[in-house]
């Protein structure tokens, strides 16, 4: 159970390093944004499960996926389901009618 | 309101990631100011606080799209009536301009809304109560339609395709609808929406209105109608948009046979105000506000709570009463009411208590 543990340690680590990170933030940008934007992806909270079957279905769809590890380890680090949900954006008045 | 800038401070440059690539400012002509789910192509929930009017002006409605939106041209724009049907059609915005108008009023609520609040979370929209609002809708019958084009005998679902399309390997957004609901008076082929030409994001020039079912099924931009005696396998149906016949435990995996198309929506209530986690004065008189809509039903009924459920008592109802469009209640607390509680919860009960209603929603202000 322990070495269980530290092992789970070791992953988070692992999953911590900015390279990583870095790496997976740009995958986003490279395989992500041919279909819509970045948004409709940061406002999810998802486990890594979760995350694992969204990337399959993307890439399914014609996502062009090239670094998946990096990619997921970046989407868990920001959009895991334990991290906070932000307040959604309020865009700027465009409406044509006065009120 | 946290302003986004604010809230950008608070989670420190490490989480840059938090905006799209190389967006500008974040404006949707036509829009009062939305919660921006996504800018492209544009998912936009409107704030509870415009929930103030029975009809949702079109510049506050909330908008939901799968694909890039398509830009469509009136002139060369044509609905085309195909499949089993002895009279096959090919409709200009003219042609459809010439039949019988009939008026709906009908509430689309997407089939999502609500999501953010489900533990654990599931992919998706993250919806908080905004992915609704009621209109009204002005077009042609589909009955007329079917009528016109000779609909066969064995005909069973309408197959409907709009003017977007996937790109890559993305599936169309095609959606079937079973023969008995196309044929129900209340559904038609919109042009208009509150007295103007539908709107490019709303569906421009026609779009399907299908009163009481779930937003997925109101196909916008719609270019064809295929009747046939098989609903579509495509992924936006066969797959998406399916609900577990039963309540499955939270979180776990449900068997695709254990699916279901939702079709009519169920009953639901939304406080619009007083906002959730909210302050108000000590002793002012209490005044609850929101919308509630039974699908395909009327809502008879509303009944607030401001005791954590024991007594229920009658929410004041806007007047307009049809099945398909929601309601808006109203409570004010009795002259002389005092929120006298440091925490009041009041809990929305909806529709009538004959159809089951259930709790759905309690909103606590702190005094
Ligand atoms: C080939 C087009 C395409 C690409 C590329 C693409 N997506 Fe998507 N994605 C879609 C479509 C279409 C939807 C919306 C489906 C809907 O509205 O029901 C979607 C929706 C989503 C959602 C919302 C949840 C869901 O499943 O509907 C997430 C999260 C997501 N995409 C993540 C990603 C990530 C991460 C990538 C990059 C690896 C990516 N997408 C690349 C087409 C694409």
């Amino acid at each position: 159970m322990k070495w269980l543990l530290g092992l789970g340690f070791a992953l988070s680590l692992a999953a911590a390093d900015p390279a990583v990170l870095e790496k997976g933030k740009a995958e986003e940008k490279r395989a992500c944004v041919a279909c819509h934007g970045t948004r409709i992806v940061h406002v999810q909270r998802l486990s890594r499960a979760q995350w694992e079957r969204e990337l399959t279905k993307m890439a399914g769809w014609g996502a062009p996926i090239r670094d998946r590890e990096a990619l997921l380890e970046y989407l868990l680090a920001n959009y895991g389901d334990d991290k906070p949900v932000a307040p959604l954006p309020r865009s700027e008045d465009a409406s044509n009618s006065k009120r | 309101m946290f302003s986004r800038r604010k809230w950008m401070k608070v989670l420190g440059a490490g989480m840059s990631a938090l905006d799209g690539w190389g967006q500008g400012p974040l404006r949707f002509p036509g829009k009062r100011p939305m919660l921006v789910q996504n800018d492209f192509p544009e998912d936009l929930e409107t704030p509870v606080e415009y929930f103030d009017t029975w009809i949702t002006p079109n510049d506050a409605f909330f908008v939901r799209q799968h694909l890039p939106r398509p830009k469509v041209d009136a002139g060369s724009w044509r609905l085309k009536v195909g499949g089993m049907v002895s009279n096959p059609l090919t409709l200009t915005l003219d042609d459809l301009k010439k039949m019988p108008p009939v008026k709906v009023p009908a509430t689309l609520e997407c089939a999502g809304n609500g999501r953010a609040n489900y533990r654990p979370k599931v992919p998706g929209l993250q919806w908080s109560k905004g992915a609704i609002g009621n209109a009204e809708w002005r077009g042609v019958r589909m009955a007329d339609l079917l009528k016109r084009a000779g609909a066969g005998a064995g005909a069973k679902y309408g197959n409907f395709n709009g003017a977007d399309n996937g790109v890559a390997k993305t599936p169309d957004f095609i959606r079937s609808i079973p023969m008995r609901k196309l044929m129900h008076e209340a559904t038609i082929v919109a042009l208009e929406m509150n007295g103007a030409p539908l709107p490019e994001i709303h569906g421009f020039p026609a779009r399907l209105v299908v009163p009481g079912w779930d937003g997925a099924s109101w196909v916008k931009w719609v270019t064809e109608m295929d009747l046939s005696d098989e609903p579509s396998k495509g992924f936006f149906f066969a797959t998406a948009y399916r609900y577990p016949k039963y309540s499955p435990v939270p979180g776990s995996a449900v068997k695709p046979e254990d699916m279901e198309v939702l079709e009519g929506m169920a009953v639901v209530s939304y406080f619009a105000r007083p906002v959730h986690g909210s302050a108000a004065k000590k002793g002012s008189p209490l005044r609850l506000q929101g919308v509630a809509y039974a699908g395909e039903n009327r809502v008879s009924r509303v009944e607030v709570s401001t005791d954590g459920g024991s007594k229920w008592i009658d929410a004041k109802l806007s007047p307009q009463n049809y099945p398909f469009a929601w309601r808006l209640f109203t409570f004010v607390g009795r002259r002389g009411y005092r929120v006298s509680h440091p925490l009041f919860e009041g809990h929305g009960f909806s529709g009538a208590r004959a159809a089951g209603g259930m709790p759905v929603e309690s909103v606590r202000v702190h005094v």
